[in-house]
């Protein structure tokens, strides 16, 4: 019951919040109720974790909405990025409105989408059935594709345009999976049946083969082309860099974690009729192209946010690789990965956010001095850039290791090898911008060359610290809830 | 009432072809409110043969939504400039564009064939027009240039899912059906603002000229 009334809430409380930020006129009102439903959001997140982690996992509306701990790690993730996002656009807008880059009124309309945007991501982590798991996904793209085109020139109109195609196509291709899915479910239970998690689970080893393959495949490339696996991943880059700093932040940590939500949910229920091998096969080929594409535009990159992006595909490409090695220690890397990637990642859109407030310009070669002029935002990028490599003591050291030191001890050689070579290339492109930036000669920049404001600082350092802790050591209830999702994807 | 409904399947593939070589924006959202008329109609004659009332309620909406709102909201969106404009931007010519729309319909159907199904209310055939008619729908979108016609692409292929999902879920009830539903809503009504967007920007919906992000 408690479940069911926390649930309610933790989706209400977005909605609540997209309304009264559209009907509010003071800026400080807006950033503070953006503040505190985030903030609310957190709370009632790890309320709901906890409830789950004792033993009595929330749900409601007869399995429409659930808690299990695969959709418990991304609630985690929707929960603390979508907190330190929320934040960091507070002191992103406010620069971009003493800056004349943004308007009062496009303010409102940033904070409504931000609002309805995690509640569709909300939503994808805590729906229990199949139909609603859809639904959520593929709502995610049309919440924020007004949001990649908020600075509304030409280069994010492209960007924008590029990813609803794209992206809404792929959730297509999604749907037919999923109707396939619920059509193999008519083979065991007859026309009408519930389709939620745990019904389909009870039956999974019944499905038809053919069909239950057929699914996973259509849903491994539409809901791919939305969690920008290669080569389904054109649009990603375009995205990623066009879109305000802040929203960068939640679609590359958390929107690319729901997509793959979608996919290995999927591949959970389908893999034990249609063959776990076959499945675990083409995750790791998609998982390995993915770090190979990755790679290539990582090395070329002029751009650092592009760069993000690109490191953004290497990451998803790891989690399916993690997945399809189907070894104990790779899942759990795999899924760990998911969090640490989510942290990461939007730690450096912070960062490089600053560098843009300040510089104008995504271009490295324009950039440079930082570690004089802006000591505290130099840090997190070089830091950050550390994590995202995967060095140690970084999380990701710790999760990318995971997976190939997996890989290794299921005798899968040879995936290890090209995953170990392709991270240690990835690691040098990565790494070595973010230096030079950090420790050339300042670059002139018009005006007093300093920090942002606090407030663009304090989510980048909260990620951090969490990147560090989970470097050295994986919190009692963090570890048994990726142990819970690992064992759901590891059938 | 099978005969009927796989007549009318036929012509959903029929008004396929027409929206793959329609020249202009005007006939291919006016195509497109017809063919969700007529996949409302065969929804509505399930409803007859079944007598299941979530399958009366999804015709309804069909008609609402998808034959007279999103319609409305596009012609609304895309100014009277681009309304009118005849289109001829096609990455391929128009007879190659048809050629392939065929060999598609028979790769659908030879796919459709290879899924098993248990047939509940419409069979086979329809499951056939529904995957031709979803892989011409991605066709269209990707060898249209422009924004308009690229939306309708994915709206015919989404209409292909309905099709599509008559055949293999219509147990599966009502809660999904309309969040699809609101979802195509949706979605097309942000996709037209991003046109509005377009043709302000750069005074034209011609995606060509949208081409400056790479690498």
């Amino acid at each position: 019951m408690t479940g069911q009334i926390l649930l309610v809430v933790l989706l209400a409380i977005p909605l609540a919040g997209a309304g009264a930020t559209w009907l509010v006129r003071p800026v400080a009102a807006l950033h503070g109720i953006t503040a505190v439903t985030h903030s609310a959001v957190l709370v009632v997140s790890i309320a709901l974790l906890g409830m789950l982690l004792n033993g009595s996992p929330p749900h409601a509306f007869e399995n429409l909405l659930l808690v299990d701990p695969l959709g418990g790690v991304v609630l985690l993730i929707v929960g603390s990025v979508g907190f330190t996002s929320a934040i960091y656009s507070i002191g992103y807008l406010h620069h971009e409105l003493r800056a004349g880059a943004v308007r009062p009124r496009e303010l409102r309309r940033y904070y409504a989408l931000l609002h309805v945007f995690v509640f569709t991501m909300l939503l994808s982590a805590v729906s229990g059935n199949l139909g609603v798991l859809w639904t959520a996904i593929a709502a995610t793209t049309i919440a924020s594709a007004p949001l990649v085109d908020f600075y509304g020139s030409r280069d994010p109109l492209e960007a924008a345009w590029k990813y609803i195609v794209l992206t809404t196509a792929g959730s297509m291709v999604a749907l037919f999976g999923f109707l396939v899915l619920y059509q193999d479910g008519v083979h065991v239970l007859g026309q009408t049946y519930d389709f939620s998690f745990p019904v389909v689970a009870g039956i999974a080893s019944r499905l038809p083969a053919a069909g239950a393959l057929t699914a996973f495949l259509l849903v491994l490339v539409g809901f791919g082309t939305k969690a920008g696996l290669a080569p389904m991943h054109s649009w990603l880059p375009d995205a990623h860099s066009q879109a305000p700093s802040p929203i960068c932040a939640l679609l590359s940590g958390v929107e690319l974690n729901c997509a793959m939500l979608g996919i290995l949910r999927v591949f959970a229920l389908t893999a034990p009729a249609a063959g776990v091998s076959h499945l675990r096969l083409v995750l790791v080929l998609f998982g390995l192209f993915s770090l190979l594409v990755a790679v290539v535009f990582l090395i070329s990159q002029r751009d650092f946010k592009r760069l993000l992006a690109y490191s953004s595909i290497e990451h998803m490409g790891l989690i399916a690789l993690g997945v399809g090695i189907g070894a104990p220690l790779a899942v759990f890397g795999a899924m760990l990965q998911m969090v640490n990637h989510a942290l990461a990642k939007s730690l450096m859109f912070f960062a490089t956010g600053n560098l843009l407030l300040r510089f104008r310009t995504r271009a490295m070669a324009d950039v440079g001095g930082l570690v004089r002029t802006m000591p505290a935002t130099a840090v997190l990028a070089i830091l950050g850039g550390l994590a995202i490599a995967g060095a140690p003591p970084f999380s990701l050291f710790v999760s990318e290791f995971s997976i190939i030191a997996g890989a290794v001890r299921s005798n899968q050689i040879i995936a290890a090898a090209i995953a170990a070579l392709l991270l240690v290339i990835a690691f040098i492109a990565i790494v070595a911008p973010f230096n030079r930036m950090s420790f050339s000669a300042p670059k002139a920049v018009d005006g007093v060359a300093a920090e942002i404001n606090p407030v663009v600082l304090v989510p980048g350092y909260l990620s951090l610290a969490a990147v560090i802790v989970f470097g050295v050591w994986i919190p009692g209830p963090l570890h048994d809830l990726l142990a819970g999702a690992a064992h759901l994807v590891a059938p | 009432m099978e005969t009927f409904e796989y007549s009318l399947a036929g012509l959903v593939l029929l008004i396929t072809y027409w929206l793959l070589i329609a020249r202009r924006i005007r006939g291919a959202i006016n195509g497109y409110a017809f063919q969700s008329v007529v996949i409302g109609v065969i929804v509505l004659a399930t409803y007859v043969q079944s007598l299941r009332l979530h399958l009366l309620v999804l015709a309804l909406s069909t008609f609402l939504i998808k034959g007279i709102l999103i319609p409305v909201v596009l012609r609304r969106q895309v100014q009277a400039t681009v309304y009118d404009k005849r289109e001829t931007h096609y990455y391929v010519g128009f007879p190659t564009a048809l050629l392939i729309g065929m060999g598609l319909s028979i790769a659908g159907f030879v796919a459709a064939n290879r899924l098993e199904i248990v047939k509940d209310l419409v069979g086979q055939p329809v499951l056939g027009v529904a995957v031709a008619v979803i892989l011409i729908g991605f066709f269209i979108t990707m060898a249209r240039q422009d924004a308009v016609m690229q939306l309708t692409g994915l709206l015919v292929a989404e209409n292909g899912l309905l099709l599509l999902g008559l055949v293999m879920s219509a147990g599966l009830g009502l809660l999904v059906d309309f969040a699809l539903l609101m979802d195509v809503l949706v979605g097309a009504v942000v996709m037209g603002f991003l046109i509005a967007r377009m043709n302000a920007t750069i005074m034209s919906t011609d995606t060509s000229e949208l081409t400056r992000l790479r690498g």
